[in-house]
């Protein structure tokens, strides 16, 4: 029986606490009275996945019919998948989206579908490699689908391939992939890895364009999406939803199918990353000796390319399908089984050890700005309620913060942090003043579309994506941070967790609290 | 029944006496100490009952006995095998609440007529120790035929048990003994002439605490080290000082010459019982005072020379008369000393429990004790 | 004495973590006692392995030790599945002496029932012992269901069992009463009990002995019992004491007399006359097979 999230009272008696510190991890003594929030223990998987699968697509929830009705020879379907963001780590294979489109082709094969296609849902993120894809889909779909071109990348910057489909009551452009847009049926294949993910946003924000997204992605909409993982209090989320409906609106039928995980993040080997410190036993405490011992030790890049290959051994625990309102009202419970832990008041100070990945820099370089992202966007935002930390208080990440950028995947990344962070790094004027020409350079347009490099405007996104948290916070405190890299962002240096704790201290006073989050594996507070 | 038993092996006592030096409390790890099924004690006599331990404190002289470094002048007054745990609240076969004065005196040897010491109600000084029907043994908890209280049973002497009114939980019952022995140390000086100027305390482990606890009333002036200690300090009413010396140089209104203060306070309390600590006693008692040994002392390397000087008296406080202990009760409830006991831990962890003890201070807890109401009967 | 600078080196991760103050523990999580796992010590490689050394090793050296002399065995023709042996008990030879008097049918398919809190407290001592007699480890007083639950399993699988129902070694030579778990247990599994009487074991090693002295002994094993139709466990328990005690007369005089004593409920009980400890050492009938001589005084002086 897993056990629920759990906020520990820090007392002289608590064994250090695990902080993840890139690649890397550091043990914190954090002070008595500080709380540490742990992640519930992982749910048991579904027993036979590919059945729940098959089970979910021959009943849909909402207004749909099961999926071998939807499906007739002779019409045009598009398959739509999640990319290579999801889930973080990558799963083991076979992947959730490998299971979900196989069973899929199956119904369209029996129903003598042939005009089918598949297209990564990547928006303006990176086109996904062969291996990656291989991955995802699996070999069998793979080698059946892309030696015909019949396995594309959406494209956001190639006018032939988008359709604008009108606006919103609020002057929202709609613009998403023409071919998805002119198929008889679009079948979106989610995995839902936090509360953000799915719904409306699958389609209106993952087949669409520049046009479309900077409606959403903006200053505006983030400081008012508290937070973006609460749909209730989330403007990007109001805004999708707004898009989602104008596109059913438009005649574009969207099958969804969404797929929750547990918690087993980790693989075996790695168990220790998951448990509480003070029920480690020998075999962990010797598993983290020689784990951060050897990382230590290693070449940064091959100590990377070794956290990369970490595979989790995410399970599913539960698979939704039907019309997309229905299906995520039901994928968000399911999220939130597993992730919602709650917690009592909020904190002066919150501290967070951010690990080496994040959903941008999957078998990539963890620049400064995705640290950023991770940290005030992501755990920031992993809240329900209330933010976690209070107003004006200060959060504490645990990141080596290298000045060091991936040159294929993140090139507008290096002028952004080069130019613009130099400049400013208010969000409002950032997006005021550099965000149209980055989005519109003919030279980052050339490399997202023919490398995989993320589009010029991505930065800017990660920028706002932590807006909320900016506005928040009276103050961010970096430990272990690249001084330089840290300053550049705004940010203050600390090199030890003790002074990072007392310099924070000049802002939120004495005797502050600290919460801590344990993440990962992933959860979600409850702020009450 | 389930019982920690502390066995006579000289290698074991060797292994203990290494680790204990490495680190604290590990004697327990590799030391003659192991937990057993034995037979329950059997009563010695009229007027012995048996005791079901409910909760049973780690004491600091366990901790040395545990490490294998207590003094082996106790040799001949302890019996081997022992159970130690000689702060003890438990429940008689009807049922009711005792806490145990854990001293084995005449009354309990059966030894009649009772010694001098025992006639005149020192029973704590009991000249009979090592006599009478039951082995030999200064406490409950130091000799073999009564068992101790980390254990599930012992048998225990009417002169020894006394109820626990209703409405003190068992936390506040452990407190009792050592309270006792704070407050026996408290009266040894007390009316002696030293007047009602301020004292110091060394030391605010649980006999520190509960020292300054039995001196309310008074100006205390207490040297804890760790901030739980300064705050149990503080709330029970001492001063809390960082340097001993310099606060009872300001307060006493003393010269320092070389480092040497002219005056001091007039009574001291040591309650660590170490070379330092009673080298510090001696530095800030008062010429003609006296410094009193709390904590169980040991073989200690002090440099006696203001002791000589200054003629001051080195007195040592053991245990309590059974007067001390009925009293006891007051001053825990008074104090809510119940709370001193910071974590308790059932026998099957009695390594941790003991590390724990080790380590108190710096794991910001005081008194640490065995729960024994959850074990099987 | 204070602790030297190096207790830090000890400290989280390389040591065991301390436990939080505020989150309430699990219950022990026993490894040792009687949740000493034994299943290892029954696979077949073991098996094999612990039949050598118990034929090669065990047999002669307590041929030497014991010279056993083993009666009885012609009433256990016709068994041979599992069956509770329950025998009388006064030294750690018993259990070795025993299981190598055991017919070949038996002594490899035979558990033992050995205290936990002596033979389990430590890991190693667990291993040792259910690697070299097969031991599993019981409750000496009042059996527990998890315990009951693993000898009835053992007893279903066809492992046959030893277990001394007096729960311990006798501490003065005179048994002591059976506990009824042993009876109990046979009842709940079906299966037949073999009452046994080991003599002269305590000459050679008795309880506090240091040395071994060797000497003789005697294995008398008796007709197998079961339970009557709605006979309970302590009834049952006391027939079975009342058999070893049987064993013991036709042991000390001969079988003809034994019986007849024992039709007339004048078997000698074997727990002694109810008296002051020096008279019921004065009354131990003699040590072992072949000695008449009073226990008192146990050595010349």
């Amino acid at each position: 029986m897993p056990r629920p999230g759990f906020v520990l009272d820090v007392d002289r008696s608590t064994p250090p606490t695990l902080f993840w510190h890139g690649e890397g991890f550091r043990l914190e003594q954090l002070p008595p009275g500080s709380r540490v929030v742990y992640p519930p223990e992982s749910l048991p998987g579904l027993p036979d996945p590919d059945r729940a699968i098959r089970h979910a697509l021959l009943h849909p929830l909402g207004d749909s019919k099961p999926l071998p009705e939807l499906l007739a020879p002779g019409m045009k379907l598009t398959i739509c998948f999640d990319d290579v963001s999801l889930p973080l780590p990558p799963m083991r294979r076979p992947d959730a989206r490998q299971r979900v489109i196989e069973a899929v082709l199956d119904m369209a094969a029996a129903a003598g579908v042939d005009d089918v296609q598949l297209v990564a849902a990547l928006a303006l993120h990176r086109r996904m490699t062969d291996a990656e894809l291989r991955h995802a889909l699996g070999d069998r779909v793979f080698d059946a689908f892309n030696p015909h071109g019949l396995l594309t990348q959406h494209d956001a910057e190639d006018p032939e391939n988008l359709l604008f489909l009108g606006e919103t009551d609020e002057g929202e452009e709609v613009e998403i992939n023409r071919r998805a847009a002119e198929s008889d049926l679009i079948v979106y294949v989610n995995i839902n890895l936090v509360a953000m993910d799915g719904g409306h946003k699958s389609v209106a924000t993952g087949l669409s364009s520049y046009r479309s997204l900077r409606h959403h992605h903006n200053v505006q909409t983030m400081r008012h999406s508290k937070s973006f993982m609460d749909q209730h209090k989330s403007e990007l989320h109001s805004a999708n939803w707004r898009m989602g409906r104008l596109i059913a609106a438009n005649g574009v039928k969207v099958f969804q199918i969404e797929t929750t995980l547990n918690n087993s993040t980790f693989p075996d080997s790695f168990e220790f990353l998951s448990k509480r410190e003070w029920e480690w036993t020998a075999k962990d405490r010797a598993a983290y000796v020689a784990v951060s011992a050897s990382l230590k030790r290693t070449p940064g890049r091959l100590a990377r390319s070794v956290l990369h290959g970490i595979k989790a051994p995410y399970e599913l625990t539960s698979v939704q399908a039907g019309e997309v309102e229905a299906v995520h009202a039901q994928t968000t419970e399911n999220v939130y089984r597993q992730q919602l832990v709650e917690v009592q008041g909020q904190t002066d100070i919150l501290t967070m050890g951010l690990p080496y990945i994040c959903p941008y820099n999957v078998n990539s370089v963890m620049n400064p700005i995705l640290v950023m992202c991770l940290g005030l966007g992501y755990f920031f935002n992993l809240y329900r309620g209330r933010p976690l930390v209070r107003e004006g208080g200060v959060v504490i990440m645990s990141h080596p913060t290298a000045w060091e950028f991936h040159p294929v995947h993140h090139p507008s990344y290096i002028d952004f942090f080069d130019e613009v962070l130099a400049d400013t790094t208010d969000p409002v004027e950032i997006e005021k003043k550099y965000e149209e020409r980055y989005a519109t350079d003919p030279w980052y347009i050339h490399l997202y579309r023919t490398t995989n490099a993320y589009h010029g405007v991505h930065p800017f996104y990660m920028w706002y994506w932590g807006a909320h948290a900016l506005q928040h916070l009276g103050a961010v405190i970096i430990v272990g941070g690249d001084p330089k890299a840290v300053r550049r962002m705004g940010f203050k240096p600390a090199s030890t967790l003790r002074d990072a704790l007392e310099m924070a201290e000049d802002v939120v006073g004495r005797d502050p609290t600290i919460t801590h989050v344990k993440n990962p594996p992933l959860f979600m507070a409850d702020v009450r | 029944m389930k019982a920690l038993l502390f066995e006579r092996s000289l290698p074991k006592y060797a292994a203990a006496a290494l680790a204990g030096r490495l680190a604290p409390g590990s004697g327990a790890k590799v030391g003659p100490l192991s937990l057993k099924h034995v037979d329950p004690p059997v009563l010695p006599g009229p007027g012995w009952h048996r005791v079901r331990p409910r909760l049973s404190g780690i004491c600091g002289s366990d901790l040395a006995t545990v490490d294998g470094h207590s003094s082996r002048y106790f040799e001949p007054i302890v019996s081997f095998p022992f159970t130690p745990g000689h702060e003890v609240v438990g429940e008689l076969e009807d049922g009711s609440r005792v806490a145990l004065a854990a001293t084995l005196t005449c009354a309990a040897r059966g030894v009649d007529p009772a010694c001098a010491q025992c006639q005149d109600g020192r029973t704590n000084l009991c000249e009979r120790q090592a006599f009478g029907h039951v082995s030999p043994g200064l406490q409950t908890g130091f000799c073999q035929d009564t068992g101790g209280g980390w254990s599930t049973g012992l048998v225990a002497h009417q002169s020894q048990l006394h109820r626990v009114p209703e409405g003190m939980g068992d936390e506040a019952a452990v407190m009792v003994e050592p309270t006792a022995c704070a407050l026996h140390a408290a009266r040894l000086v007390t009316g002696d002439g030293d007047g009602d100027g301020p004292v110091a305390v060394i030391g605010a482990g649980t006999l520190g605490l509960c020292t300054i606890a039995a001196l309310h009333g008074r100006e205390v002036l207490s040297s804890a080290r760790y901030p739980e200690q300064r705050a149990a300090a503080t709330r029970l009413g001492a001063t809390v000082v960082d340097d001993l010396e310099r606060a009872v140089r300001r307060r006493t209104r003393s010269l320092a010459a070389q480092g040497q203060l002219t005056g001091g306070v007039q009574t001291v309390f040591d309650c660590v019982g170490s070379a330092p600590s009673v080298a510090q006693a001696l530095k800030v008692v008062a010429p003609g005072g006296t410094v009193v040994l709390v904590g169980m002392a040991g073989r200690t390397d002090v440099d006696l020379t203001p002791l000589w000087h200054r003629e001051v008296a080195l007195k040592g406080a053991y245990a309590y008369t059974a007067q001390d202990f009925a009293d006891a009760f007051a001053a825990v409830a008074d104090h809510d000393l119940g709370r001193l006991v910071s974590a308790l831990y059932p026998l099957d962890r009695y390594r941790e429990a003991i590390d724990h003890a080790a380590h108190a201070g710096r794991r910001g807890a005081v008194k640490i004790a065995f729960d024994l109401r959850s074990e099987r009967r | 004495m204070r602790p030297l600078s190096v207790r830090r080196s000890g400290r989280f991760p390389l040591a065991r973590p301390t436990w939080p103050t505020s989150v309430p523990r699990p219950p022990v999580e026993g490894r040792t006692g009687v949740d000493f796992e034994t299943d290892w010590s029954r696979r077949y490689a073991v098996r094999v392995a612990r039949a050598a050394v118990l034929d090669g090793i065990g047999r002669p050296l307590l041929r030497a030790v014991a010279s056993p002399a083993i009666e009885g065995l012609d009433r256990l023709v016709g068994l041979d599945g599992p069956v509770v042996f329950a025998a009388n008990h006064a030294s750690h030879i018993d259990t070795p002496l025993l299981l190598t008097s055991l017919p070949e049918r038996f002594r490899h398919r035979t558990v033992v029932g050995a205290g936990a809190d002596f033979f389990f407290d430590k890991r190693w001592k667990g291993a040792l012992w259910s690697f070299a007699i097969n031991a599993v480890p019981i409750e000496r007083t009042r059996p527990s269901p998890r315990t009951i639950r693993l000898a009835a399993g053992l007893l279903a699988e066809g492992w046959s069992l030893v277990i001394f129902p007096e729960g311990g070694r006798t501490p003065d030579g005179w048994a002591q009463e059976h506990h009824p778990g042993p009876a109990y247990l046979a009842i709940k599994a079906g299966v037949p009990v073999v009452p046994v009487h080991l003599a002269g074991t305590r000459r050679i090693l008795g309880r506090g002995a240091r040395h071994l002295r060797p000497g003789r002994t005697t294995v008398t094993f008796g007709p197998p019992m079961r339970a009557e139709e709605g006979e309970d466990a302590r009834a049952f328990a006391a027939r079975l004491e009342r058999a070893v005690a049987v064993l013991a007369d036709e042991q000390a005089t001969d079988w003809w007399t034994a019986r007849r004593r024992a039709a007339q409920g004048a078997t000698p009980a074997l727990t002694g006359p109810t008296a002051s400890a020096w008279r019921r050492a004065w009354t131990l009938p003699a040590a072992g097979p072949g000695r008449g001589k009073p226990a008192w005084p146990r050595k010349s002086l």
